[in-house]
């Protein structure tokens, strides 16, 4: 090993360091795509000022801290605010009506990142009065992120994509009603999580908590490879109501899936998609 | 070739005698010619002999004339003599005779002869008689001329006659010579036709056998043109949509096999240098190599080859084909490429039984191109699907990438950012750093102190508290004794035996009496109460008859009643039986108290005790009509001491620990007292009790000791110890039914026979009908088993060991759960009108032959099968309750509309729905109020309920609805193609829902065990789907489940009530988590032992080691497994 490039990490290099992610810290991710991983293992080798894999993997056995780190690493949480406006105006125009028709819903945001989505979608059902009779499960494998989802801090210089998302995607009022700004930051309406529970869940080992009438997972099947894929789809489909909703990223599809034919892409409906 | 050939010898065969008969008719007329011609020389000659003769008669007449004038002079004869012009007539003659030389010179002749008279003779007018000799001799002369002429004449005329002889002589002849010709030509003519016809017909009559044989050869040809386009087109029809390799070959293989009715098939597709079976018909894969090389065996040689290969009359045991019957062996094989563009996709084998037709050969043939074609699509579909999905995984790593890239970039910028505000703040920072640290330092080491002050406070004051309530306890017994002899002492004197006081010193002496009365009821509460404050009250329980009670209370409070005039009535709503599992004599404290508390208040009208069941108990509702309690005070009043500060005691008296008590000790009985008030119209009080006192340190609960529930005895529990008609046994059945096996089948049929030979023949029919069956052979086990089993059909016997089979009718009629159920009569003696007056669907007279009882369960059969769904929909709104009519009819559903809650529950007493569409704003009732009523009295049918509202629920209420409906609506604009969703899943889930719950129900039988009965588990829940699975497996183990949806209510549900047995606590919950509920339970002292299990969707160990920190006895992974949810629970569940 001494001979090749350190920073090239190869497959068996990659799964040592993931098994000893799973048995150590009992993250899964021998599962994700690897190439995805392989580029993100190597970045946090150079980043953490590790030598090679194999150094990192003693380090992060030693050490929780260094685990910690290689999380942020191992996981990519990036998102805006109603970030593809038409997946967030299909939910207001196509989702929502049919919410509205239970007395009480409940909505799974998996993988929420830093609670960008959640906080969208909240707001969406603020405005069309379902917030109340909502519960929302925010849930992600990073407890960071996870805190920072909770906190709904986010930097002022973010705030106005954000609002130029929020008004696209069919925004009824100023989104600078939903936050309040100070030390460059803004902070986003804490009654709008009044009804969201944030937890630590992982698609690829823990099982389904709740019933839903609606799953939106975004941009997290891209980092699994296809076994993973197949086994998060289950999980949905099982949280999902008969007649509830699926909401995927813009490059993810149900189409070569199990479910493709169980489930029905809503017409323009930038990748939800309704049980049957 | 043969329709040339036949129209060429038709038209010789039209065209011989044609050409006969001109050239016949030619001969014939040119001898009509000849003939015509000889008749006219005839005609000609008998012309020249009348003009001849006419030429003579006018000679002779000249002649007369001329004699007549000589004679007469008669100038008229000169006239006649002119009028004559024989010379005119000669001239014609000759014209006519100018043919024949003799005769016109015999004409001339003639002629000059009658010249020489003319000239002789002279003119007329000189003529004159002779007289003379000269003129005699002359006249001689003229004799003789004229004798000359007539000579002359007689020559012509003789040869003219001769002519005319010979000339019909030439006539006859050339006639007769016409006559032959024709006979010979007619002859001649006959004789040609008839060979040549002859010739002709033979060969038109050979060419017409050919032309029908082809035609026989080219209908075969059409045939099995036709069958092999029918097949090609069968191929095509299965080869249809959108197919994968596997289903296409299995089906083109079946349709091969089929058409060509081959015994067995196989089909391999090709890849790249082999071949591999894809599919199969009439036998198993593994009786087929799964894979051939290019060459390798027949299959191989034919994909080289590209050619169609038949193998015939093969040897037994070539390939051994396995039917049903036994084995059978191919004798022929046809093994068919599939080739297209000069590629083999795929290949076919058939094997058949005996030869086969050049069609099969043919069609294998025509159809393995198109076959070639959709393989070869199919196998393009399955890469561009393969492509699709690979391209779908590159747009996904895009993405990721993209994603990646996005979070570096934000990590750059965020560093700078902070790299930036750092080196700012780094310096400023340094300073207050350490002023903040110093102050901070100070500031915790205050908290500490503070903290430790107020643990100390606290424990001090619980200490405080225990010390109160135990110095309570002591000094009001202290203070019971010495007052109880000032009581006797004051009574003593008030009674006035010796009667040496006065009436004012009797006075006195009631007033310390009633004083003292007061002050010892004050310090038995003040002593009730610490006592239950400080945990040292003890609830014994015993069998309680609610009747006992009413009449206790009764004779208690009449007289107050009487002194107060006020009315006074207890009502029992309960059936008269009605025990409770309680401890009585803090019953009637507690009843005491609230009607103590109810006449003191009430100064007019009447003071009601009302007792009922509840939904797990009974409840004693204590009515007055006094001044009833503001809403704001409602609380206030439970409270300890609160009373004593207001108005109202000063008025009335009294402690105001009263209700505080009752409500104390009817919480540790398992109940409640709720109030219902209103100033100036009255209070009810409601005391709640559980029929069973459940609370830890009881006296063991036996199922005997619980009371019925109703007084119906069907509804009896066979372990239920109350007095029943002594039990009659049925004869032995002597042969197994389907009992415990039901579950297995959709369909079961109950048969109630004490005869066991006839119950036999009606198993075994059942079961040749497709039904299981189960029999009883007295009523009492046939209605245990109607009622458990919930069979689809009933049949029943009225000749029964116990009871009369229309009895039995009567009360399944009666029974909802058995309702519906279709029940067929049969029996020795004839009860028809009365058996179906009660609701029988049919009745047979004993002895049943076969046949009647195959249509005995057909007609069982047609009852469920093409049973109309019914709906009911209730909706107060006429013009809703038609919109949803609309909505929801179909064929063979029955829309019933409803407009108030009181019909529906008529409706629901009498008649069976499949499903209740339910308003909750009813103009009678709410669709609460009707639920309950519903759910209460089990006379009402009960089938899956869909609340459609218009306003939105509350979290309780939702709650609430949730016990009785699985589905609940919000009108909206969405609505109604949710309900429409809703109703069909239920009508069509109706059927393969009753097999389950029919399970559930012989579950419920047997599965009731000790250590569940009775108990009380807390499920700490937010989803509904899961609370659900919790309480389906342990209710029916005969334990109570209690519901709170998160944390916080699971910590109000421990402070309200008694601590239950066991606590499932679920960790992903809203407003507090399962974590910290845990924590905060176990940081109450009295819970340090309360077993709790931990629910989880997390599967990692740090996640269970997480629960247990917090203080979890046990954890168990989602989705809950039934088994391990019952081992966990019996482990930890509080032994009673």
């Amino acid at each position: 090993m001494a001979d090749v490039d350190p920073l090239v990490v190869d497959d068996r290099d990659l799964m040592r360091l993931l098994d000893t992610v799973f048995t150590e810290y009992s993250y899964d991710f021998r599962q994700y795509a690897h190439a995805s991983l392989k580029r993100r293992v190597t970045q946090a080798i150079t980043r953490l000022g590790f030598a090679d894999c194999e150094s990192l993997r003693q380090g992060m056995r030693a050490s929780g801290t260094v685990f910690t780190q290689l999380l942020r690493f191992l996981t990519v949480h990036v998102s805006d605010m109603f970030r593809d406006a038409d997946y967030f105006r299909a939910f207001r125009e196509q989702v929502v009506p049919a919410l509205a028709t239970y007395p009480s819903t409940k909505l799974w945001v998996a993988g929420c990142s830093n609670g960008e989505e959640v906080y969208s979608l909240a707001i969406i059902l603020r405005e069309e009065r379902l917030l109340e009779r909502t519960t929302i499960y925010a849930t992600d494998i990073d407890p960071e992120c996870l805190m920072a989802a909770e906190a709904g801090l986010y930097p002022i210089d973010r705030i106005a994509l954000f609002s130029e998302n929020y008004i696209r995607s069919g925004g009824q009022t100023s989104l600078s009603d939903y936050y309040t700004t100070g030390y460059g930051n803004a902070v986003f309406d804490k009654t709008l999580r009044q009804n969201v529970v944030f937890a630590d869940h992982s698609l690829a080992t823990d099982t389904v908590f709740a019933e839903v009438h609606a799953v939106s997972c975004r941009n997290v099947l891209i980092y699994f490879n296809a076994d993973l894929q197949k086994h998060a789809l289950k999980l949905f489909d099982d949280a999902i109501v008969r007649r509830g909703f699926l909401g995927l990223g813009s490059r993810e599809t149900l189409r070569f899936s199990d479910h493709a034919r169980t489930y029905a892409e809503i017409p323009g409906g930038q990748r939800w998609y309704r049980k049957l | 070739m043969s329709n040339t050939s036949l129209s060429r010898r038709l038209s010789a065969l039209l065209a011989t005698p044609t050409v006969l008969l001109v050239l016949s008719s030619i001969v014939l007329y040119l001898q009509i010619e000849r003939m015509n011609d000889d008749g006219a020389w005839v005609e000609h000659s008998e012309r020249v002999l009348a003009r001849a003769n006419d030429a003579m008669v006018k000679m002779v007449e000249q002649q007369n004339a001329t004699r007549g004038y000589a004679l007469t002079r008669d100038p008229g004869l000169i006239d006649t003599y002119n009028q004559m012009h024989p010379e005119e007539l000669v001239d014609e003659l000759a014209k006519l005779v100018a043919n024949s030389d003799a005769q016109a010179q015999r004409v001339a002749d003639w002629r000059k002869a009658f010249a020489a008279w003319s000239t002789w003779r002279g003119p007329i007018t000189e003529v004159k008689i002779p007289t003379t000799e000269e003129e005699l001799e002359k006249e001689k002369l003229g004799r003789s001329l004229m004798m000359l002429t007539r000579q002359r004449y007689a020559q012509l005329v003789a040869a003219e006659r001769l002519l005319r002889d010979q000339r019909v002589v030439t006539a006859r002849e050339s006639i007769l010579v016409a006559k032959r010709t024709f006979f010979a030509l007619m002859l001649g003519l006959a004789a040609v036709i008839a060979f040549i016809t002859r010739r002709h017909v033979l060969g038109i009559a050979r060419d017409y056998g050919q032309a029908l044989d082809g035609v026989h050869a080219a209908n075969a040809k059409l045939e099995d043109q036709d069958w092999i386009n029918n097949g090609l087109l069968r191929v095509a029809e299965v080869s249809q949509g959108e197919l994968s390799v596997e289903e296409l070959s299995t089906k083109v293989i079946g349709v091969l096999a089929q058409l060509t009715g081959a015994a067995t098939g196989a089909f391999y597709v090709t890849e790249g240098d082999s071949s591999r079976c894809s599919g199969v018909y009439a036998m198993a894969f593994s009786d087929t190599p799964a894979r051939f090389r290019t060459g390798e065996g027949l299959i191989g040689s034919v994909v080289r080859d590209r050619r169609q290969a038949v193998l015939r009359e093969l040897p037994s045991g070539y390939l051994r084909l396995r039917s049903g019957v036994g084995e059978l062996d191919p004798v022929t094989v046809v093994v068919q490429p599939m080739v297209v563009a000069g590629g083999v996709f795929a290949v076919a084998e058939l094997g058949f039984l005996g030869p086969v037709r050049d069609r099969v050969l043919k069609l294998t043939q025509l159809a393995s191109e198109s076959i070639a074609v959709n393989v070869r699509s199919a196998e393009y579909r399955q890469r561009l699907s393969e492509l699709l999905v690979e391209t779908q995984r590159q747009a996904e790593e895009l993405q990721a990438q993209q994603e990646e890239l996005r979070v570096s970039n934000e990590e750059l910028e965020e560093r700078e950012r902070s790299l930036r505000d750092v080196h700012d703040q780094m310096a400023g920072q340094q300073a207050s750093l350490e002023e903040r640290n110093e102050i901070l330092a100070e500031q915790r080491a205050e908290l500490m102190r503070s903290q430790e002050l107020l643990t100390q406070r606290s424990r001090e004051i619980a200490q405080a508290s225990r010390y109160k309530s135990e110095f309570l306890a002591n000094m009001s017994h202290e203070l019971r004794t010495p007052l109880n002899s000032a009581l006797i002492l004051a009574k003593l004197l008030a009674d006035n035996k010796p009667g040496n006081l006065n009436p004012e010193q009797v006075k006195f002496a009631e007033t310390i009496s009633g004083a003292g009365n007061d002050l010892l009821t004050l310090i038995n509460d003040i002593l009730d109460l610490s006592k239950i404050e400080a945990g040292k009250l003890d609830v014994k329980p015993a069998p309680t008859p609610v009747a006992t009670v009413a009449s206790s209370i009764e004779r208690l409070f009449a007289p107050v009643a009487k002194s107060k005039k006020v009315h006074f009535s207890v009502r029992l709503e309960v059936p008269q039986a009605t025990t409770l599992e309680t401890d009585p004599q803090r019953l009637e404290q507690i009843l005491r108290n609230l009607l103590a508390n109810a006449f003191k208040f009430t100064d007019q009208g009447e003071v009601e005790v009302v007792i009922g069941a509840a939904e797990s108990g009974v409840t004693f509702a204590v009515r007055d009509t006094g001044i009833g309690i503001a809403p704001e005070a409602h609380q206030l009043i439970f409270d300890a001491f609160k009373q004593a500060d207001g108005t109202t005691s000063r008025k009335y008296g009294g402690t105001g620990l009263g209700l505080s008590i009752s409500r104390d000790l009817a919480r540790m009985m398992g109940g409640d007292v709720t109030l219902q008030s209103e100033v100036g119209k009255g209070s009810t009080f409601t005391l709640t009790l559980p029929r069973i006192y459940t609370g830890q340190r009881s006296a063991p609960v036996l199922e005997a000791q619980r009371p019925a529930a109703t007084t119906t005895p069907v509804r009896r529990r066979s372990g239920d110890s109350a007095p029943q008609a002594p039990r009659v046994a049925g004869p032995e059945l002597g042969f197994v039914d389907d009992r415990g096996k039901t579950h297995e089948h959709h369909r079961l049929v109950l048969v109630v026979e004490d005869d066991v030979a006839f119950a036999k023949v009606l198993y075994d029919t059942a079961h040749e009908q497709g039904f299981a069956c189960v029999c009883a052979t007295t009523a009492e086990e046939g209605l245990t088993l109607a009622r458990d089993l919930a069979p689809t059909a009933i049949i029943l016997d009225v000749n029964l060991p116990d009871d009369s089979g229309l009895t039995v009718l009567e009360r399944m009629k009666r029974q909802p759960e058995t309702r519906h159920v279709p029940i067929h009569v049969v029996s020795a003696h004839d009860h028809v009108h009365t058996a179906l007056e009660l609701g029988a669907v049919g009745y047979a007279i004993k002895p049943i032959v076969g046949s009647d009882l195959t249509g005995l369960f057909s007609k069982l059969e047609t009852q469920f099968a093409g049973r109309l769904r019914r709906v009911m929909v209730v909706e107060d709104d006429a013009v809703q309750r038609d919109s949803i009519r609309h909505l929801l009819q179909s064929e063979g559903v029955e829309i019933v509309g409803i407009g108030s809650g009181r019909e529906a529950l008529e409706r629901l007493r009498s008649e069976p729905f499949d499903c209740i569409v339910l308003d909750l704003k009813l103009p009678d009732a709410s669709g609460f109020e009707l639920l309950e009523t519903m759910a209460s009295d089990t006379a009402y049918a009960f089938p899956p309920v869909i609340v459609y509202t218009g306003r939105a629920l509350s979290n309780e209420e939702e709650q609430q609805l949730r016990r009785y409906s699985s589905s609940i609506i919000v009108k909206g604009a969405r609505s109604p193609e949710r309900l429409l969703d809703e109703v069909t899943l239920f009508l069509h889930q109706v059927e393969a829902r009753l097999p389950a719950e029919r399970q559930r129900m012989l579950r419920d039988a047997r599965d009731r065990e000790a250590i569940f009965e009775g108990k009380r588990v807390l499920v700490v829940e937010d989803d509904v789907r899961s609370v659900f699975a919790l309480s389906s497996v342990l209710e029916p183990k005969g334990a109570t489940v209690e519901i709170a949806r998160n944390g916080r209510e699971a910590l109000a549900a421990l402070a309200a009530g008694p601590a239950p047995d066991l606590v499932l606590m679920d960790m992903m919950m809203p407003e507090m988590d399962g974590i910290t509920a845990i924590k905060e339970i176990r940081a109450q002292k009295q819970h340090a032992k309360l077993p709790i299990i931990a629910l989880t969707a997390k599967a990692m160990r740090d996640d269970r080691d997480r629960c247990i920190a917090a203080g979890a006895n046990d954890y168990m992974a989602k989705p809950i497994d039934v088994d391990k949810l019952l081992s966990l629970t019996r482990v930890w569940m509080r032994r009673g």
